[in-house]
């Protein structure tokens, strides 16, 4: 490529070339800063998780109530058999050698045995991952266009009807609990105008495959989504809304103006990118709130993901997958934060990472 | 062709004449998919490895016992055909059905029987304790018959097998089990069994789905075409989805009692009640080892200073009734409710209050004592706040603290770290399984559901224990009419209310309770009407 366009160019072949050159370099350059950061980032995750799996471990054992009584269900039984189950899992042991078989176990990536599911932990909650991605996937989209989009408008005549009626539509949504919210919602839109199903993630009674699938899929998810995603667009559009007020008032916007740009370009092309910063933090720091939140919406819902997974393993005492949860929510928590940096980046080319 | 045209006509006339005349066959129609609403996901499938009640109403599907219970609580055939009890109470002889074949096509055989007792009932089941003990042996005779033999006579042998969520008699496959760890193989998760329903799928989180077993060994059952289980823990999602025809069936213990009456007004639901086994009860223990409760006048004061009736009205919304015995009007034969003659009286209460020593304080307070429930049962919670504002009549104060229920149970029955507690009992199907193993001394054993109050009377510990192996069935009546006679002087709990057994199902569901287990049995009789 390089040789074909030297041809053709001539003397300032030499120079293009050099350039190009630099400007892989470049490139190559912030790549490796990227991959340096972003594996800088994962090391010190390790050392976080650690902490985190000594903070709850020893919470949860602080914690009144025994896994064994939550494990023999309804009827009475024999102080032997009380024995057995506990010995069968390993709760017979120090506590402190429990702690230490536990981390030994994280280190190979093993998240150990549930004792309500009589199932691998990793297994239980990687089962359970895509349904709660999706859920939190759709309300962190609909939370943010809805929140930005609101935010803009609402900025854009601070104090005006617009921006109150945008104040109060989010504020409201904010404030209502999720699960209140929620039984709300199923009681118009699926009750009385029986538009949408109660709860689960897919239609039962009658089974679908391919496209079938996927519409009931959509369908079972309208509602959770929605709800969790009014409830999480507050932070957004008060975010996006007081600072689309403060570019607004900029020069640049000015001089954008006095040019001629039409109102939606000032809005979208000048003032949105050069607020949105402290927005996207904002939305990496809601998937945080999202997953740990989650055991509301889904269990309102009957939504089969990991927060209802987390209701059962509280409820059941279930140390092992608890634990598991929390690691694995701790590392999507890490990874987004991660994820948010770099996107700050692709937005602002003035930040680098070292 | 004119008189074809009239020929067909008459015959066609002729047709509807006759289905007019002849009244309509009650046959059940085939096909549809009946769904069940759990409150929670069960912890296993498999009989032996719990006695969760939501993991056996699966289960009960997925396999068969030896025998079943009628409406009357008598046994009734299930993969045992018939059986023989040898004239001293000692020997039971099985002859199994030789149709029965599990759901790989193995046929079902006596082998198999003796394996899930010696080897898998006898060594894994919460509830073996209390039965197996007594059992001599467990043998296969020759392929289709089945010999027990006990040690000491125990009539509710039968009565205690056909309540399989307590005897783990739900027969496992021999060829499948044996040389493995039961509790890790893996047929745990892909249940095998020969039950009226197959097992498709366990999607964790969310259902179970079963299939009709085309080779059940009840000819011509069952008539859906599939099950599906779904778990729905918050209670108002779950009978949100009741309204909305996702759910057609939700049992008593997993309905929501102040949509009851509203519900079963309604002309696309139904109410399901009948003779029910479980025979709940809501019991107010009192933990007879220090203070105030230590003395039988005190008991019996609480007890004329409560008002059952309330209670039972306001805390279940009228779905339950009064409790006037330890137990449960279900137990026909057995329950006598004359012994019951705290009707509420608070100037006696008071009376035997100040006898006992315990005269009001120049606050007008006697003593003060906690009452205990478990989150997750409103009824209980309802309840212990009624006591609350009944007790103050009397001078005495109540401090009503709720826990989780793995902490409830710890503090109530590992560590006896309460004053009285909300609870509720099985009193059935027979009372010497389940009535027993809560008021005898020998229960007094730091185990969930047993004796936590620490009460102990000699007397009522010999009826208990002769009444075991007591084959008249006049004289076991008598026993249980004098064990109720004791337990209602001596108090060591108070009985409030019954709990109501009402199950909530779609209208168009036909005969899915059939037997005395409403809350847990197979559905191979349940069919839907047009």
């Amino acid at each position: 490529m390089v040789e074909a366009t030297s041809k053709a160019n001539g003397g300032d072949a030499v120079a293009t070339d050099v350039a190009a050159a630099g400007k892989a370099r470049a490139k190559r350059g912030i790549r490796f800063r990227y991959a340096r950061y972003v594996a800088r980032r994962l090391l010190q995750a390790v050392p976080i998780i650690v902490v985190i799996v000594l903070i709850n471990f020893t919470l949860i054992q602080a914690a009144p109530g025994d896994p064994v009584y939550a494990l023999i269900g309804q009827m009475e039984t024999t102080p032997e058999y009380i024995a057995q189950v506990r010995e069968e899992f390993g709760l017979d042991e120090p506590l402190p050698q429990q702690f230490l078989s536990y981390i030994a176990k994280i280190a190979t990536f093993d998240l150990g045995y549930s004792f309500r599911f009589r199932q691998d932990v990793s297994g239980l909650i990687f089962e359970r991952v895509p349904a709660t991605f999706l859920l939190m996937g759709t309300a962190l989209v609909i939370s943010s266009l809805l929140g930005i989009g609101l935010g803009v408008i609402a900025g854009r005549r601070p104090f005006g009807w617009t921006d109150n009626a945008a104040t109060i539509f989010a504020l409201a949504g904010f404030s209502m609990p999720v699960f209140w919210l929620g039984q709300l919602v199923l009681l118009v839109f699926a009750l009385k105008l029986p538009w949408f199903p109660v709860q689960g993630m897919v239609s039962l009674r009658a089974p679908s495959h391919g496209w079938g699938y996927i519409a009931s899929v959509l369908h079972h998810l309208v509602l959770p989504a929605t709800v969790y995603g009014i409830y999480h667009l507050t932070l957004i559009f008060r975010m996006t809304r007081i600072k689309m007020m403060d570019v607004l008032v900029q020069d640049f916007i000015t001089t954008a103006r006095s040019k001629g740009a039409g109102e939606r370009r000032v809005l979208f092309v000048h003032a949105l990118p050069n607020a949105i910063l402290p927005v996207i933090t904002v939305i990496g720091y809601n998937f945080g709130f999202m997953l740990a939140g989650s055991v509301l919406v889904e269990t309102v819902f009957g939504w089969p993901g990991l927060g209802r997974l987390m209701y059962e393993a509280i409820n059941a005492r279930d140390y092992p997958l608890l634990l598991g949860l929390f690691v694995v929510i701790s590392l999507f928590v890490i990874i987004a934060n991660v994820l948010t940096d770099i996107i700050y980046a692709l937005i602002d080319p003035r930040i680098l990472y070292r | 062709m004119q008189w074809m045209r009239m020929l067909a006509f008459a015959a066609g006339a002729f047709c509807a004449a006759l289905m007019v005349a002849t009244p309509p066959v009650a046959a059940q129609q085939r096909g549809g998919t009946m769904v069940i609403a759990l409150s929670g996901e069960p912890s296993a499938l498999v009989g032996f490895l719990h006695t969760d009640t939501g993991g056996h109403s699966i289960a009960a599907n997925i396999f068969s016992g030896l025998v079943g219970l009628n409406e009357d609580f008598e046994p009734v055939p299930e993969l045992a055909r018939s059986w023989e009890i040898s004239k001293d109470g000692l020997t039971y002889t099985f002859h199994l059905d030789p149709n029965a074949r599990f759901h790989d096509g193995v046929p079902v055989t006596a082998e198999d029987v003796a394996f899930t007792f010696n080897d898998v009932v006898a060594k894994y089941h919460p509830s073996r304790g209390s039965w197996w003990p007594n059992v001599e042996s467990a043998t296969a005779e020759d392929e289709h018959t089945f010999v027990m033999k006990l040690k000491k006579p125990f009539p509710p042998l039968l009565t205690l097998l056909a309540y399989q969520l307590r005897s783990g008699a739900e027969i496992l496959p021999k060829h499948i089990y044996e040389g493995s760890d039961p509790m890790t193989n893996p047929a745990n998760e892909h249940p095998i069994g020969s039950g009226a329903f197959k097992f498709v799928e366990w999607s964790k989180g969310s259902h179970v789905v079963l299939e009709r077993n085309d080779d059940y060994f009840m000819e011509g059952k069952p008539y859906l075409d599939r099950l599906i289980f779904q778990f729905i823990p918050d209670p108002n999602t779950r009978i949100l989805a009741f309204e909305r025809g996702e759910v057609d069936f939700i049992d008593y213990t997993a309905v929501p009692h102040n949509e009851v009456a509203r519900l079963a007004k309604d002309p696309r639901f139904k109410l399901l009640t009948g003779a029910d086994a479980i025979a709940v009860q809501g019991m107010w223990l009192l933990n007879v080892r220090k203070g105030p409760l230590a003395k039988n006048e005190v008991r019996q004061a609480l007890s004329y200073a409560i008002d059952v009736n309330e209670i039972s009205d306001k805390a279940l919304f009228g779905a339950g009734r009064p409790a006037h015995s330890f137990l449960n009007s279900n137990l026909k034969w057995a329950f006598n409710g004359s012994y019951d003659v705290y009707d509420r009286d608070v100037e006696k209460a008071n009376e035997l209050l100040d006898e006992a020593g315990y005269p009001r304080g120049d606050n007008g307070i006697r003593f003060t004592i906690n009452i205990l429930w478990a989150a997750g049962r409103p009824y209980d919670g309802k309840s212990a706040e009624i006591i609350r504002d009944q007790l103050r009549d009397v001078g005495v104060t109540a401090d009503v603290k709720t826990y989780d229920r793995p902490t409830f149970i710890e503090k109530v029955f590992d560590q006896w770290d309460f004053d009285t507690a909300m609870q509720l009992y099985s009193t059935g199907p027979d009372p010497a399984i389940s009535v027993v193993t809560r008021y005898h001394t020998k229960q007094i054993n730091h185990s969930p559901f047993t004796n936590a109050m620490g009460y102990s009377n000699p007397e009522l510990d010999k009826i208990f224990d002769e009444d075991a192996s007591e084959v008249n069935e006049e004289k076991r009546k008598e026993n249980w009419d004098e064990a109720q006679k004791i337990l209602m002087q001596d108090l060591p709990a108070i009985p409030v209310f019954e709990f109501p057994d009402g199950h909530l199902a779609n209208a168009r569901l036909m005969d899915a309770v059939t037997g005395p287990y409403g809350y847990f049995q197979s559905r191979h009789n349940a069919w839907f009407k047009d």
